[in-house]
């Protein structure tokens, strides 16, 4: 009888740890808001980021082993290519499991994921991708200032960074650089979807026509930029502004958001 | 003893139920309720091809306030274009070639080839004031077809159409001006992307889509 119980209080106890992991905010830190003035803005004014939650740390590996546990449309081997490309998941020896490499990268930033997958992963916890303002906002913030953007050794290292192939196997999220909002890894690890990743057109009057992209190589990809000498943010837009939703690329990994709660009820 | 075993099994039943219950509820919820309520859907996505942008389960709604899957716009050959009723210059021009392009396709019927226009900014453009726009540009609703939906949907399926866009501080929304061919399933086959172009190109790209029907 005594283990009769002992099993019944192991089995409610994971249930209600596992409720309390997917309810609480605990791996998500609050942003606080603010006015930042985005790259790629309107006429270089400010725009204001209300406040929000944000992961902690990007999406890794077992978490979304876990998501496709549950969700059987986004394995391998069933995802339409509309939403994915043949890279999904690639460095995973299963169909959805990590497979051989598992204890080396069960920490490690998932990657080779679409955007597609991204957003439906976020949904499914209740929350959604970081817009591109959101993301870039909070990646301002080096381990002191939640503003570095005028501090020229906090560019330094993300050139480093990005300067650098990409390792064998991606670092475990919880080793990667930590921000004054106690953000793992915004610069440093992976690159990370947003969800208007779409939302940039890297032209001078970018009202005209998109298409002159193709004649703004150089220099005159510039002219609508804020900071010219924001080489860091330049390659993360025009990063974005190559992908489609279906690329999957092996650097490219994700983290979800979530509007303050005290927004959201003021808002609506 | 038997008693004790009867209530460790009755216990054992509703522990776990009551957690498979809350499993369910917690994690989600959106896409079981959507392919649920949406079956016709679902039956149409089986045919239709990897790439097809139908395969996308977002609702829509049209000019005349009726609620649609993109599947509803399958069978016909059609012309996609995003655009914005407040819009001052560049939408007015891409409704422009889009005309050029119809014009140029008068001896095909009404039911081999659609127009399509979604809006990029569905605070302001309702199904009612997608109407009258289509009314004041004398869009023959039997060819064009004018879509509303949430933010989000709309902005899946601007990824999807490589389309970019942003709203701007001042309201105004800053985006590329793309005209994309559908196949009657779906596939996206050509897009044409600038204003006033040569429409050639394109209209070639409709004529080769026609003759598959």
């Amino acid at each position: 009888m005594i283990q009769a119980l002992l099993i019944i209080t192991l089995i409610f106890g994971g249930c209600l740890v596992a409720q309390a992991q997917k309810s609480a905010p605990a791996a998500m830190v609050e942003v606080a808001g603010g006015t930042f003035v985005p790259l790629y803005g309107s006429n270089n004014q400010a725009v204001s980021v209300p406040g929000f939650l944000l992961d902690k740390y990007p999406v890794t590996n077992s978490e979304f082993e876990a998501f496709l546990a549950a969700n059987q449309k986004w394995k391998k081997s069933e995802v339409k290519k509309l939403f994915a490309d043949a890279g999904y998941l690639k460095h995973w020896a299963g169909n959805a499991e990590v497979g051989e490499e598992a204890e080396k990268l069960k920490d490690s930033p998932v990657v080779n994921v679409s955007w597609f997958v991204a957003k439906a992963y976020c949904e499914c916890q209740g929350k959604r991708l970081p817009t591109v303002n959101e993301w870039e906002y909070a990646a301002m913030a080096s381990e002191t200032k939640r503003n570095a953007a005028s501090d020229p050794g906090f560019y330094q290292r993300s050139l480093d960074w990005y300067s650098q192939p990409n390792p064998k196997y991606l670092p475990p999220v919880q080793q990667s650089f930590r921000n004054v909002y106690g953000l793992y890894g915004m610069i440093g690890l992976v690159w990370e979807w947003t969800s208007d990743y779409n939302s940039a057109l890297i032209v001078g009057e970018s009202r005209a026509n998109a298409s002159l992209d193709r004649q703004l190589f150089c220099g005159a990809g510039s002219t609508g930029a804020s900071d010219v000498k924001n080489y860091v943010a330049f390659m993360r837009y025009a990063f974005r502004s190559s992908l489609k939703p279906n690329y999957t690329v092996t650097n490219l990994g994700f983290r979800c958001a979530r509007n303050a709660s005290v927004k959201v009820t003021a808002s609506r | 003893m038997k008693s004790s075993v009867l209530l460790f099994s009755l216990l054992l039943l509703v522990t776990v139920f009551s957690c498979q219950e809350q499993k369910e509820a917690s994690c989600c919820t959106k896409p079981a309720t959507a392919t649920a309520t949406k079956s016709t859907v679902k039956t149409v996505s089986g045919t239709l091809p990897d790439m097809s942008l139908y395969q996308l389960s977002s609702e829509w709604q049209n000019q005349a306030g009726i609620t649609q899957p993109l599947a509803q716009l399958k069978g016909k050959v059609q012309l996609v274009a995003m655009v914005y009723t407040h819009c001052r210059y560049a939408c007015p021009r891409i409704i422009a070639d889009l005309k050029r392009i119809e014009s140029s396709l008068d001896e095909y019927k009404r039911d081999d080839v659609g127009i399509v226009l979604i809006t990029m900014d569905p605070d302001r453009d309702t199904p009612e004031k997608l109407r009258q726009f289509a009314s004041a540009n004398r869009l023959d609703p039997s060819r064009w077809t004018l879509l509303t939906s949430s933010h989000d949907n709309i902005r899946e399926l601007a990824a999807l159409l490589n389309m970019k866009y942003k709203t701007e501080l001042d309201g105004e929304i800053s985006h590329a001006n793309i005209i994309s061919v559908l196949t009657t399933t779906g596939e996206l086959v050509h897009q044409q992307e600038g204003l006033g172009l040569d429409p050639d190109e394109t209209i070639k790209s409709i004529k080769a889509q026609l003759q598959r029907i």
